[in-house]
């Protein structure tokens, strides 16, 4: 009996594979692996860190290699919030109102220094980090961050995705 | 929303929010309208989703701390603000910065006008579906922004300038980059003419879409590209020319009727002129300090501070308590790429800035925004909200 | 190309040409000094230095501002046609500052002449309310406003004198030197605007007869409490208090 190479898109979620096609893993593996690859964004781009993402989205850096460039500004049809920007507390309720509005499952991004600490606006109409509203998954540092900062933030989340199970409900706001 | 008409009629308004999050707002200006059917009959604009307190932060720092607040105030030209908040400083202490300092900066100031139009008329073009102009802007954007991070190793908020001069002097082989890159825009500027000039979609969209006229413009202060558009030749390079403006050739361009069409045209000319503006800059840049020479701005060279008392002095107390100019109050301008830029600054004599007033352009044109639109189609407002070019961050501060 | 001075976009057609004749040369500052000083009996401000400042004391203000600004708007030597910016200072912690508490700078710029004027208003602490030149000039509509909001300077006959860049619960006004910096004030639910909304098509001519559903939740979450308290409590407020704010996307 002859074995054929693992083809690369099989040996994403599975090392054992039987010629005819089968292979042997388990939902949770497809399930992530499918989920970490066609992320839709919705890039809540507010400051300066939002022109940055409009780059990363350019052919330059081009977010598509990551499966991540379907970029949706309906809430409901996205599974990222990216929170790239000063969020203020004028803001804060549009931000709370649009996390709620994604579907499970979702994850966020909080994009430079102004979305995870208020940066160095730390004065009456700034809220100091975006985690007092809404969980985060990942912190990208930077002011603004470079675009291959962006990317490699993406690259994190997927590994937290991949790492992630089934049974474990999300926490807030599910 | 039901409403009697003047004339007796009942007619249900569909009431509608517009924004903060929405991809034509740029994420933090609101529209609230009435619609009628797809007509705006009433629009009213909602701001203030991006204020940050930056006319209290730099209270509480020195002068030069208020350099990197600057940046993100036109995060899409930061080296403008840097340069317009020096020039007023500057003002402030008479002193006249160095003959290469004030060549480089026109070069910075109109590169800088340059990707501000690109991105502008990009994401303009964007909302109105010509998803393709905003790859080829945006490859030249990161060309230049190459150059940017060669300059001064940051990207988009670069606190390129000093008070008094440059952070430091262009690097070598700065001038071939820029003339190189300059072809680029042209080429880009050309390629996008080539889309959309003639485009009948485009034409038909944008021409005669939400006029302004002059007398309107004026009574709202606009200024710089928008002022132009609606047929007034007005632009401070030209009227109260600084950096020695007026021994550069080149043109205002102005349009006739004001409507987002000449708004978005004049822009993709206006890049052109810039560009020749550039090349002339370019070819007068001779070597030469960059810092002006006054112990109370300038830092002192590194060699003196390790070997002159007096130098040691003068380094601590600049980088400990900033400079600190006369008491009184300043204001000075400069023409950013929206518009007339001006800070006005009250001085007390202290280290830290009393009050700081920034002049944005964007405030006046987006105070315009809702009886612009009144009467035109909802989706066109989306596309006459890109032409003012609303940059959040100048808007709201 | 077709962008030489004094053409269009495309080069032809209706171009009004009176606005393409190059600025002419202004009054110097002195003149300009004497003229207001004739015509107003302004003075001249001690901290101005750089640019021509001429003040109008607190008393006289309220009596005057509006015809000042008229002449300089409409006189034809003067034609200070464009507003470009309100600057409100508090001089609470201003060293050795004697007179008014508050200033309100009004920016002019004449887009016929090559000239400039800087109107200094005082404003006392215990009256802090200047007339509205709204009716002159657009953007003070909104110029007006935002020193309202930041400064708390009222200005009188203005129609719609609201907060313009904090959020509408917010108390106090944050530019005045004794609002500390870092005194943070949270908000529970975006404005309506639903009032603004129905003055503009009142307008028009318009009359409402019902303001019909907008769309807004109802106004659950209590005034001042913070969106991040109610983050920690259970999942259900946190839907209720979501559920309570306005303007999501479109």
């Amino acid at each position: 009996m002859t074995f054929k190479p693992v083809p690369a898109t099989v040996a994403a979620v599975s090392d054992s594979f039987v010629p005819d096609g089968v292979i042997a893993t388990s939902v949770e593996a497809v399930v992530n692996w499918g989920r970490r690859n066609s992320l839709w964004p919705f890039p809540f781009g507010t400051a300066c860190c939002g022109i940055e993402f409009m780059g990363v989205v350019s052919s330059v850096f081009d977010i598509s290699r990551f499966g991540a460039e379907l970029v949706r500004f309906s809430p409901r049809q996205a599974d990222l919030l990216i929170i790239a920007g000063t969020i203020t507390y004028k803001q804060a309720p549009v931000l709370r109102r649009i996390y709620d509005q994604m579907c499970e499952p979702k994850w966020v991004i909080s994009a430079g220094a102004c979305a995870t600490s208020g940066g160095f606006y730390d004065c009456y109409c700034t809220v100091p980090g975006i985690d007092e509203i809404i969980p985060v998954d990942i912190y990208i540092a930077g002011c603004p961050p470079r675009p291959e900062a962006f990317l490699e933030g993406l690259v994190q989340l997927q590994n937290k995705i991949a790492r992630e199970h089934l049974k474990e409900q999300k926490a807030v706001g599910a | 929303m039901r409403v009697l008409t003047p004339e007796g009629d009942h007619l249900d308004f569909m009431t509608l929010n517009m924004g903060p999050s929405h991809p034509a707002t740029h994420g933090t200006l609101r529209i609230f309208c009435a619609l009628d059917g797809e007509t705006m009959k009433a629009a009213v604009c909602e701001m203030g989703y991006l204020h940050r307190g930056f006319e209290k932060m730099v209270e509480q720092g020195t002068y030069s701390m208020v350099l990197p607040y600057t940046d993100r105030l036109n995060y899409c030209s930061a080296m403008i603000n840097n340069i317009g908040f020096c020039k007023a400083v500057e003002k402030m202490f008479n002193v006249t910065v160095p003959e290469r300092c004030i060549t480089l900066r026109v070069v910075l100031i109109e590169l800088s006008r340059i990707i501000d139009h690109l991105v502008c008329s990009c994401t303009n073009l964007v909302d109105l579906g010509a998803l393709t102009n905003f790859w080829y802007f945006f490859n030249t954007r990161e060309e230049v922004y190459k150059i940017w991070e060669k300059l001064c190793g940051q990207r988009l908020t670069n606190t390129v300038t000093r008070i008094g001069g440059m952070y430091r002097d262009a690097y070598p082989g700065f001038e071939d980059d820029v003339r190189k890159v300059l072809v680029k825009i042209e080429a880009a500027v050309a390629e996008v003419r080539g889309l959309i000039e003639h485009n009948k979609i485009f034409i038909d969209r944008t021409k005669d879409v939400c006029v302004v006229s002059a007398e309107e413009a004026i009574s709202y202060g606009w200024t710089g590209p928008c002022l132009r558009a609606s047929g007034v030749d007005r632009d401070l390079r030209k009227d109260e020319p600084y950096y020695g403006y007026e021994t550069y050739q080149f043109d205002t361009v102005v349009g006739e009727t004001g409507d987002t069409f000449d708004r978005i045209m004049i822009r993709l000319y206006e890049m052109l002129e810039s560009v020749s503006i550039v090349r002339q800059a370019l070819d007068r840049l001779k070597p030469g300090p960059v810092n002006a020479p006054d112990a109370r701005l300038s830092l002192p060279d590194r060699d003196r501070v390790y070997h002159d008392m007096e130098a040691l002095i003068n380094s601590f107390k600049l980088i400990y308590e900033g400079v600190r100019p006369p008491p009184g109050e300043c204001y000075d301008a400069i023409e950013a790429a929206n518009g007339e830029l001006g800070f006005h600054i009250t001085s007390d004599g202290g280290t830290n800035p009393y009050r700081i007033k920034v002049r944005p352009p964007c405030f006046t044109q987006y105070a315009a925004f809702g009886p612009m639109c009144e009467g035109e189609m909802i989706a066109d407002a989306a596309a006459t909200l890109g032409s003012i070019n609303i940059i959040a961050g100048e808007l709201d501060r | 190309m077709s962008t030489a001075a004094g053409k269009g976009i495309s080069g032809e057609g209706d171009v009004r040409s009176w606005k393409r004749e190059p600025i002419k040369p202004g009054k110097s500052d002195d003149q300009l000094q004497a003229l207001a000083a004739e015509r107003f009996g302004l003075a001249r401000d001690a901290k101005d230095r750089w640019n021509l400042t001429m003040t109008l004391a607190a008393g006289q203000a309220k009596a005057k501002l509006h015809e000042v600004v008229r002449v300089l708007r409409d006189d034809p030597e003067l034609r200070f046609d464009m507003l470009l910016d309100l600057a409100a200072i508090d001089y609470l912690s201003y060293p050795n500052h004697r007179g008014p508490r508050f200033a309100v700078v009004y920016l002019f710029k004449s887009l016929v002449f090559r000239h400039r004027f800087k109107l200094k208003v005082e404003v006392e602490e215990d009256d802090a309310e200047l007339p509205s030149i709204h009716d002159l000039y657009r953007i003070a509509d909104w110029s007006e406003r935002e020193v309202f909001d930041q400064m708390g300077v009222v200005f009188s006959g203005h129609p719609n004198l609201k907060r313009i860049l904090n959020h509408h619960e917010f108390i106090g006004h944050p530019l005045r030197k004794d609002y500390p910096c870092q005194k943070r004030q949270k908000l529970s639910i975006n404005d309506p605007m639903v009032d603004q909304l129905e003055s503009r098509l009142k307008h028009f001519g318009y009359q409402v007869v019902d303001s019909g559903e907008v769309h807004l939740g109802a106004p659950i979450a209590a005034k001042h409490q913070s969106v991040a308290e109610q983050g920690s409590v259970d999942t259900q407020k946190q839907k209720n208090a979501a559920g309570a704010v306005g303007a999501g996307g479109i």
